[in-house]
């Protein structure tokens, strides 16, 4: 059980452990992310477990059972087919239940995250599904992908921008690129990331915390 | 900070209100105003009108609705309030801007109700979002538009 929420709760918690998804294009650094959080989580006593959703095989899940990070039962594949946004906003049925079955298997599971298939600017996540989601969108993608306004990048509760270290090698300005990103937010959250490095992975795992596991 | 991991029942639950009348003479009775876009949420910190920060943390078979009382003690209550929905009128001109804003609406996913000849869709986001998506539609005056607030439950 995560500490913070221990001593913050005096009965013992009815709820079930928090679900939090992970979306973003096609390659931006959505499984490096998850990589680099899982161990950070697990140092603050977040007790996770992970499903991916990849269109038709399970790349993802093959690649953090093996990653040596997590214990690969607590790792989950979702096949989504040739849409992945359905599964994960108009009928996220196959997500809900792979998510209830890691939670059935991990008593005191306290947070469930779900990776997206790598789709366009427009998908987002179902409230049905999530409680909270990331966005995550990449330096290299272009620095106009602010400009472009998706869903995906409006709605979310967090905005990553990750592979800040490519910024040079791309020709891309990335404080114009991050403060375009906050305007067209309206101020909503946002976090710029190297997954490479674990630069600003700390503050990730911050946001997570406070917002669904109620860390100060 | 609270946690609520239940939801003790509805105002309008005839004990419940019975009990919220008493508290409310006493202003005791605190209001959690959620957006609309947020009520689907089974978790989420939020703050009273009163001040007080708290937390939910509803199990996934439960999710809030307008009057959901949340703590119900003996000398204070709080109670959800949704906040008004905002729905973007669109109003096409003939039938054939009618058929394209259909078409369009339902490519974009939006959440949509019909009203008579018009088309209301939900706002999560600014207007202006969703009117630059219908393009020449809208600049070209074939969809006229205007806003709509309206409270979920009503
Ligand atoms: N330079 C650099 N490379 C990164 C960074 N984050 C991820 N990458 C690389 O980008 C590539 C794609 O990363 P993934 O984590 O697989 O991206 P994804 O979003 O999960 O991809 P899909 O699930 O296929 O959509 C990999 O080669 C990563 O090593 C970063 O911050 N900097
Ligand atoms: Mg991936």
């Amino acid at each position: 059980m995560l500490k913070t929420a221990m001593t913050l709760t005096p009965s013992p918690a009815r709820a079930s452990a928090a679900r939090i998804g992970i979306g973003g294009p096609v390659g931006s650094g959505k499984t490096a992310l998850i990589e680099r959080l899982i161990p950070v989580l697990a140092g603050r006593g977040v007790d996770l477990a992970i499903v991916t959703n990849d269109l038709v095989t399970k790349e993802d899940a093959e690649r953090l059972r093996r990653s040596g990070l997590i214990d690969p039962a607590r790792v989950s594949a979702v096949e989504a087919g040739a849409c992945p946004h359905t599964v994960i906003r108009e009928d996220p049925t196959l997500n809900i239940a792979a998510g209830d079955a890691l939670e059935a298997a991990f008593p005191g599971l306290d947070l469930l995250i779900f990776e997206s298939g790598g789709d366009n600017l427009a998908s987002t996540f179902s409230l049905d599904l999530v409680d909270w989601w990331i966005f995550v969108i990449d330096v290299a993608g272009g620095d106009d992908i602010p400009r472009k306004r998706g869903p995906g990048v409006l709605r979310c509760d967090l905005l990553v921008v990750n592979k800040t270290d490519l910024a040079p090698h791309v020709g891309i300005d990335l404080p114009a690129m991050l403060s375009e990103a906050t305007a067209v937010r309206g101020g909503k959250a946002m976090i710029a990331t190297n997954a490479r490095s674990g630069d600003g992975i700390d503050a990730v795992a911050d946001a997570i915390c406070r917002a669904v596991l109620f860390a100060p | 900070m609270r946690v609520i991991d239940r939801i003790v029942g509805s105002r309008l639950d005839p004990e419940i209100a019975h009990r919220l009348h008493h508290l409310d003479h006493r202003h005791a009775v605190d209001i959690l105003a959620i957006d609309s876009a947020d009520m689907a949420r089974r978790r989420l910190r939020a703050t009273t009108r009163g001040g007080e920060e708290i937390a939910i943390a509803l199990p996934r078979e439960e999710t809030l609705f307008d009057g959901a009382v949340l703590i119900l003690d003996a000398d204070r209550a709080v109670v959800v309030r949704v906040g008004a929905e905002r729905w973007l009128r669109l109003a096409p001109r003939d039938k054939i801007a009618a058929l394209e804003l259909g078409y369009h609406a339902g490519n974009l996913h939006w959440r949509v109700r019909f009203d008579g000849d018009d088309l209301l869709v939900a706002l999560e986001g600014p207007p202006e979002d969703y009117l630059a998506r219908l393009g020449d539609l809208v600049s070209g005056g074939r969809v006229t538009h205007g806003l709509d607030a309206r409270n979920e439950a009503a």
